[in-house]
């Protein structure tokens, strides 16, 4: 009897563990989707995630409609309407906001971040069309008057110094994205979430408790991190020359382009900007690796609320002196 | 006791089958564990799980999306696309992921590879989330 | 015996029938009550329906489980809904391997296999099949076979309850006129 007793009780035993094992809690609710070019990843870190699941939904949906508003290839987008028009032209109260954004970078960063950049970018094929390397010809033709002061936003309306200049709001516009998305999630009463697109992030709350623990990407190193911040209810966004690049001829082009050269910029392999929206968290990162680390160190630190990190193109990190707090080397 | 007859009336055959399947089970089990360190490719379109298998098993897959067939290679413990319908080969260019939380994503054919861990408490990565 | 004016022959054959009908209706309502129920894992199933085919090939024959576990799959997944859906596949895929499984074990071993061995050999045949059905029309990929040892570790388990339970029963059974003349362990095709 005992034997056979020991026998039940230990497959009771190893039922038992089978089952924990799979009944075991499902964790954050997390859900991805395809949006603006790259993976949108939302998070949602609650006790009871599942009752969240419609305002994920809403703020994927809100994203969407910003895709729509402010996207380069949609012909029927704000952005692309504003894009042909040659007389100043209306543009809606939401558009005016991340334009005013934009604007105020460059001219804070001296023309190093444009959102008149549209024509180059396009040129280049980055967005559409197959990657090349244009003529000189063609380069310095596209950036015929496109320096900071040939966009003016006043009353609603914007005006363009010429006709031929495109608006491309690039990162800017995926940043108000998911600055949009977190308040989505925290009218609906989310405490603790991220937003993660493409390796642009912004967080709502801490991570219960404690801050979220940000790996910055190591720009030469595939599997390495290069630090960890530690960081809550801010946005943290890096922009790296490892992100999107094509090869012409044994030489590598990457996708932040120069607005003074009209090439590639070269004084910097990452940067990493924390700020309290990613919006401006993106167009500061852009502004910046234009800049270089001297320069573009000096943007940071002036730029109220905001931190970052920069490595430039030989190696050397550089970062603003309040980072020190919330950074951890491995 | 009806229990203890039951026991005995189990035949020696009876015995030797029930030792036989444990000890099959136990093998099976030690061989998965030890072919397994833990990661999985999946592959989702449009949020929706479409493919799934193991790192270590060298596959070629070809996968679905809305423009055509991605193919996914699964090669000496790592995953990458070797070829895509999609304009750039932007998935191509990645190149290949193995670490549990990369991801490899064709945005124009809507395919979304990733490596998940599967014990996810034997390996931390030292950070909540990748800014990149 | 209860009537001697009836013909043996057909007495034993209307017996076998109507008991078989019984099994059969048993087993479905365990089948469907096991359906009903919450199970941790998607393909756990205790199994307790397979008893009936237990009794059936140890009462009678291997033609007798079969049709037991066949009419159960089945008429069951009729009751429930699932005829022809993905998990009635699995279901008769299990189910076919199962039996296939019982009635060889019980032609080949003969008097030195008990309930309990040809029970747990149907389990695992049970889980081999479902796998086996879930891989070739469901997923179409290897990574279905990591599932087999906790399958199979489930199938031994219950294949010894079932075994256990099927051989109280047929202790209990055996002792009813209507079972007598079928000895124990005999098994002879009619």
């Amino acid at each position: 009897m005992s034997r056979l007793a020991t026998t039940i009780l230990l497959f009771g035993f190893l039922l038992f563990i089978l089952f924990w094992r799979l009944d075991e809690p499902s964790g954050p609710l997390s859900r991805t989707r395809m949006l603006m070019g790259t993976v949108v990843e939302i998070r949602v870190d609650d006790p009871e995630p599942e009752r969240f699941r419609d305002a994920v939904t809403a703020a994927f949906d809100e994203m969407a409609r910003i895709e729509r508003l402010m996207s380069l290839h949609l012909a029927k987008s704000e952005v692309s309407r504003i894009s042909r028009a040659g007389e100043p032209v209306e543009v809606s109260a939401e558009t005016a906001t991340v334009l005013r954004t934009a604007l105020k970078v460059s001219v804070a960063s001296d023309g190093a971040f444009n959102p008149g950049l549209g024509r180059l970018i396009r040129l280049w094929g980055f967005t559409d069309g197959e990657p090349r390397v244009p003529s000189k010809m063609e380069i310095e033709e596209a950036l015929v008057g496109i320096g900071p002061e040939s966009l003016t936003l006043e009353d609603g309306k914007l005006f363009k110094s010429d006709r031929s200049i495109t608006i491309d709001l690039g990162g800017v516009a995926k940043g108000y994205a998911i600055d949009r998305a977190v308040e989505m999630l925290s009218a609906a009463g989310v405490k603790h979430a991220s937003v993660n697109a493409g390796g642009d992030l912004r967080l709502l709350g801490d991570r219960d408790g404690t801050p979220w623990r940000i790996g910055i990407q190591h720009p030469r190193k595939k599997d390495a991190v290069l630090a960890t911040l530690s960081v809550a209810d801010r946005a943290v966004v890096t922009s790296g020359d490892y992100e999107r690049f094509f090869e012409q001829a044994g030489r590598r082009y990457h996708h932040i382009l120069d607005p003074y050269t009209g090439y590639p910029a070269e004084r910097c392999q990452e940067v990493t900007v924390v700020a309290d929206s990613a919006a401006l968290a993106d167009a500061l990162a852009t502004a910046a690796f234009v800049l270089g680390p001297e320069k573009g160190l000096e943007l940071l630190q002036k730029t109220e609320k905001v931190e970052g990190l920069i490595v430039a193109a030989d190696g050397q990190v550089v970062f603003t002196s309040g980072l020190q707090e919330i950074v951890q080397w491995p | 006791m009806a229990l203890r007859q039951i026991w005995a009336r189990m035949t020696r055959l009876d015995r030797l089958i029930v030792v036989s399947v444990a000890f099959l089970c136990l093998l099976l089990f030690i061989g998965i564990g030890l072919s397994r360190p833990g990661e999985t490719v999946e592959v989702y379109r449009d949020g929706e799980l479409v493919f799934r298998a193991p790192l270590q098993e060298e596959r070629t897959v070809p996968l679905e999306g809305s423009l055509g067939t991605t193919s996914l290679m699964i090669e000496g413990g790592t995953a990458r696309i070797v070829d895509s319908p999609c304009p750039y080969k932007v998935c191509v260019g990645m190149g290949a992921i193995d670490h549990s939380g990369e991801i490899i994503a064709c945005v124009p054919n809507r395919l979304l590879v990733r490596v998940v861990s599967q014990d996810e408490s034997g390996k931390e990565p030292g950070y909540d989330l990748l800014s990149r | 015996m209860t009537s001697s004016a009836v013909d043996p022959v057909r007495l034993a054959g209307e017996r076998r029938r109507i008991f078989l009908a019984l099994f059969s209706a048993l087993a479905i309502a365990l089948h469907a009550l096991e359906f009903l129920l919450p199970s941790p894992v998607p393909w756990f199933r205790l199994g307790f329906a397979n008893i009936f085919a237990l009794l059936a090939l140890f009462l009678y024959d291997g033609r007798a489980a079969w049709s037991v576990n066949m009419v159960r799959i089945v008429v069951a997944s009729l009751f429930l809904g699932t005829f022809f859906s993905p998990r009635f596949f699995l279901s008769l895929s299990g189910g076919i391997l199962a039996t296939l499984a019982m009635t060889t074990s019980r032609k080949l071993g003969c008097e030195k296999i008990g309930p309990v061995g040809v029970s747990v050999l149907g389990a695992c045949g049970h889980s081999v099949g479902q796998l086996l059905c879930a891989w070739w029309l469901i997923v179409r990929h290897d990574g279905v076979w990591f599932l087999l040892p906790p399958l199979l570790l489930i199938a031994l388990v219950t294949g010894i309850i079932n075994g256990f339970v099927a051989d109280a029963l047929l202790q209990r059974l055996r002792r009813h006129p209507p079972f007598e003349d079928i000895a124990d362990g005999a098994h002879s095709d009619v």
